[in-house]
């Protein structure tokens, strides 16, 4: 009796460590959903994290509104995470669009301002220009600030409409366009992923397969495996550490889109190298003698046979890859940077998806917005693990042909 | 004649192509070591700092010229320690609970689960601890601040749990089934046989799960930064002092430092460094002496 | 003369999912007796050993219909499972000695059934591994790992560990075919001796091997007892067409 009583506690121990992990996992995932799941919208994807302003010079063409009143007011001016209305919305013909005064809330600070609720297909507002004579485009949701000078700081909507109707001929109009998007941040996690997987792609397969198909066993191939191991057990700030001593300091690179690709490429070489030779490993002796005994060559028999019977192993290494630049942090922070914007060559900075979460979380206290960049982050994270299954299943059907 | 020989060439140029890709993972892990080395030993070597009061110092203060990392490296120790105590028996119990008594469907379930846990970035483990447990710290707490030892240690010891599960799972998998029928044929439960068969036959993967944990934990930083406190000076006293392990002293100031304190960071760096490579070396030992066996 | 009946099948069958391994199984196992069962590769009686101990419950898709009676009860219906199981021991086909000492491998079993007392467990580890004939080899190494041990002394070793349950049957699943023959002969040599204290069942696949020590034997084909009865009548003048062909060889 006392044993099965042990068995049972010890049962019950184990059910509940299971318990937690699961919990855990619950809980970390539902506390991101929840907290951020009410910033995140099309809006959130698609605008860029910084406000920007610039001036638009509109020809002024009074276009009268065809639609009623009431599915004007329906419109939704604003956007809940900062906005609530104050005003309904007003119909301006000389511009074809109508505005709302809304009160726009960043952190502590509250502030009252006009956006475009509502731009008719044929409005001039569509047709706007800047100085220099490039296209811009003016959206719902954008703010007015100031007309050919007048600033609408202060007044009420209806003497801001009646301003603009006043005004003819070229329009020039102070606009912003809202931030707190992480366009920029998707991106740039994109361009990371690509520029550091077509320098750790090549680099990582050739070496699995000098590793797999050319090398004896001995000095060297230990070397490098231990090498390799080493690499994958050294923590990503002293990557970070590194990347900004020698890519960023001494071959000058600053911090950039390069340098972080350059860094998280080391990263990545011995996930790719390893899940690559096992890959390699898998694929039958018999395969590379029958394409030898054929006469190919050993290089031929490698890009003809090898390789092919190997690409889900390969696939399977992009894919984690991808979670790895998606999930650092630490070596990204050091080497490229926290600045919110698309990289506009490979020597600008630019942040990723969790280097600004990290940077939203701790230097903006913003838990919401990290946790909404953070459903992102999961949702990719999500989607590479099962993708990686169903192409790790693919490779095991092969092994049991 | 000509044909064949040009198709030798590209063979062996092909080949040795091959090999330098092969090579670069070595070459980058000497720069690696060549620079973190070179910049951290730079401050010691020409005498601007002394490596005693940088090693034996409690304050880091770059104001004052003042860099001790003792008590960071204290605090890294415990936070470590703590980590393993609380993540490692509840991960390898789960372990247990994937290798021996799920079934191979709710098996399934809780190894996607565990993969997506390790899959969750870092910074979004900070993200968590910051948002809940550095609030719940701070409500039991007789400091003014949630960010502690404490939640360093709840932080971390959640994200060792895929790794150590996933390590010890595999290894428990791996053991012989002969094992298993022996135990229950003396009439042994099923309980019995897994901890008293199962799991020491599993030992030295188990070990090796564990060590990469604690690898793992030293190693963090961006999780931990969040929720650390960060503090200038002072080795922690109690589970609810704020600590600063050494992997966030990097990455907190090296955005802006300059001169012997950008250099120290380094040496940081280098402390970090070889703490780590003793870990590496003793997984690759037990990882060896298994194959041995 | 007549023996005590320690196991009685009543027309088991055993289905592997949708495949019959056994089909209506019927035999009694007398006590203090070696029990032989032979047949070719997949006929069964392996499996029909495992039935004896429910060994069997391991494996999910296994569904048994039928009674085992022994001592009494019916194994296939409510009992418990692991005192069973310490009354009916059981040797396999490979050594497979725990990772542990050699000591620690013989306390495993009573370890398991709560025995603490220290000298109370020297003592069974001793008689244990005195019964199973391996005393005088290792008594100057027990706490040494029992992985270092050959693989005729590693088979002997799981004999005293199933020995120090003191169980009142040994099933024996082709102890022998891992090893070779001197370490066979000793086996055999060993199981003689154990059959005056136990009930003896062995699965083999040396038609010599059950002619040399076995009591009674049972010939098995695709799943049925095709005879079962004394040893020497088997081998000597088998009622069945099927058994004689197999005993000279003509397959199997």
């Amino acid at each position: 009796m006392g044993r099965k009583m042990k068995d049972v506690l010890a049962k019950s121990i184990i059910y509940l460590a299971t318990g937690i992990t699961l919990c855990v996992l619950l809980f970390i995932v539902g506390f991101i959903f929840v907290k951020g799941i009410s910033l995140v919208n099309w809006d959130f994807l698609t605008r860029d994290y910084n406000e920007k302003v610039f001036y638009a010079f509109v020809q002024e063409e009074v276009v009268p509104m065809t639609i009623d009143a009431a599915s004007l007011s329906q419109k939704d001016p604003y956007d809940k995470r900062y906005e609530s209305s104050l005003e309904g919305p007003i119909y301006i013909e000389n511009i074809g669009a109508a505005i709302a005064k809304v009160a726009y809330k960043n952190n502590a600070t509250e502030k009252e301002q006009f956006v475009f609720s509502y731009i008719e297909k044929d409005s001039p507002l569509l047709s706007a220009i800047d100085s220099t004579g490039k296209k811009l485009s003016i959206g719902t949701d954008y703010i007015l600030e100031s007309i050919n000078g007048t600033d609408f700081e202060g007044l009420s909507l209806e003497d801001v409409a009646a301003q603009i109707n006043h005004e003819t001929g070229e329009l020039k109009i102070k606009v912003v366009q809202p931030g707190g998007g992480v366009r920029s941040n998707i991106i740039t996690t994109l361009y990371m992923v690509l520029v550091s997987l077509l320098i750790a792609l090549p680099l990582g397969i050739f070496g699995a397969i000098y590793l797999t198909e050319y090398a004896k066993p001995g000095r060297l191939v230990n070397i490098i495996r231990f090498a390799a191991e080493c690499l994958a057990g050294i923590p990503s700030i002293i990557f970070g550490l590194f990347g900004m001593a020698f890519f960023v300091v001494a071959l000058k690179f600053q911090i950039s889109l390069l340098s972080g690709s350059l860094t998280v490429a080391i990263i990545l070489l011995p996930v790719i190298i390893r899940s690559t030779e096992e890959a390699l490993k898998t694929v039958p002796t018999a395969f590379r003698e029958g394409s030898l005994a054929l006469g190919a060559t050993k290089l031929q028999t490698i890009f003809k046979v090898v390789l092919p019977c190997a690409v889900p192993g390969i696939a399977t290494a992009v894919l984690l890859s991808i979670g790895r630049v998606v999930g650092e942090s630490a070596a990204l922070l050091l080497t490229a940077g926290t600045v919110a914007q698309i990289p506009g060559t490979l020597f600008s900075p630019g942040s990723t998806l969790t280097v600004q979460a990290y940077y939203v979380a701790k230097e903006e206290g913003n838990i919401e917005l990290a946790c909404a960049i953070g459903i992102v982050i999961i949702v990719i994270v999500i989607v590479l693990n099962i993708l990686s299954r169903i192409t790790s299943d693919k490779l095991n059907v092969f092994n049991k042909k | 004649m000509e044909a064949i020989k040009r198709k030798k060439l590209k063979e062996k140029i092909v080949e040795n192509i091959f090999l330098i890709c092969a090579c670069v993972a070595v070459i980058s892990l000497l720069a690696i070591t060549f620079f973190v080395f070179y910049n951290g030993l730079k401050p010691f070597v020409s005498n601007s700092y002394s490596l005693w009061s940088f090693l034996t110092g409690v304050e880091w203060r770059p104001g004052s010229n003042l860099y001790g990392i003792l008590y960071m490296f204290v605090g890294s120790i415990f936070a470590t320690l703590g980590a393993i105590l609380i993540g490692v028996p509840v991960a390898i119990l789960t372990a247990v609970f994937i290798a021996e008594l799920a079934g191979s469907k709710v098996g399934k379930l809780i190894r996607f689960a565990v993969e997506l846990l390790a899959g969750i970035p870092s910074v979004l483990y900070g993200v968590f601890g910051l948002g809940i447990i550095v609030p719940y710290v701070l409500k039991i707490s007789p400091m003014a601040q949630g960010e502690s030892l404490l939640a360093t240690i709840l932080v971390l010891a959640i994200m060792i749990l895929p790794t150590v599960i996933s390590i010890s799972e595999t290894s428990l998998s791996t053991v012989p089934m002969e094992y298993r029928e022996g135990s229950y044929a003396l009439g042994a439960s099923k309980i019995q046989t897994i901890f008293r068969v199962v799991i020491p036959a599993a030992r030295s993967g188990i070990m090796t799960g564990v060590i990469l944990g604690i690898g793992r934990a030293i190693g963090e930083t961006m999780a931990v930064m969040l929720v650390c406190g960060n503090p200038i000076a002072g080795i922690p006293t109690s589970i609810f002092s704020q600590i600063r392990p050494l992997t966030t002293n990097i990455a907190l100031e090296m955005g802006y430092a300059a001169g012997v304190h950008q250099e120290l960071l380094y040496s940081t760096g280098v402390v970090l460094f070889i703490f780590i490579m003793i870990i590496n070396f003793t997984v690759n030992k037990l990882v060896k002496a298994k194959v041995g066996s | 003369m007549n023996k005590k009946i320690k196991f009685n099948a009543k027309n088991l069958d055993l289905y592997y999912g949708d495949f019959q391994a056994l089909k209506s199984i019927n035999l009694e196992i007398c006590e203090k007796e070696v029990t032989a069962f032979i047949g070719p590769s997949g006929c069964g009686k392996s499996t029909f050993l495992r039935c004896l101990n429910r060994m069997n419950d391991l494996i999910d898709s296994v569904k048994i219909e039928g009674e085992i009676i022994f001592e009494g009860q019916d194994i296939n219906g409510d009992i418990d499972v692991i005192n069973l199981r310490t009354r009916v021991g059981m040797v396999f086909q490979k050594p497979n000695p725990f990772p542990m000492s050699i000591y620690e491998n013989i306390a495993y079993g009573p370890k398991c059934q709560g025995v603490k007392d220290k000298t109370q467990l020297d003592t069974l580890v001793k008689e244990s591994l005195v019964k199973a004939a391996l005393w005088e080899e290792v008594k100057d190494r027990l706490n040494k790992s029992a992985l270092g041990l050959s693989g005729g002394q590693q088979q002997r070793l799981c004999i005293a560990r199933a020995i120090a349950m003191q169980p009142e049957v040994i099933l024996m699943d082709e102890p022998t075919s891992a090893l070779d023959p001197i370490a066979t002969a000793k086996i055999e040599d060993l199981m003689s001796k154990l059959k005056k204290d136990y009930t003896i069942i062995i699965v083999t696949h040396s038609m010599q091997q059950a002619g040399r020590i076995s009591d009674k034997t049972a010939f098995f084909l695709m799943g049925e007892v095709v005879e079962f009865n004394e040893t020497p009548v088997i081998f000597t003048n088998p009622a069945d067409k099927r058994t004689e062909d197999y005993i000279t060889g003509r397959f199997g």
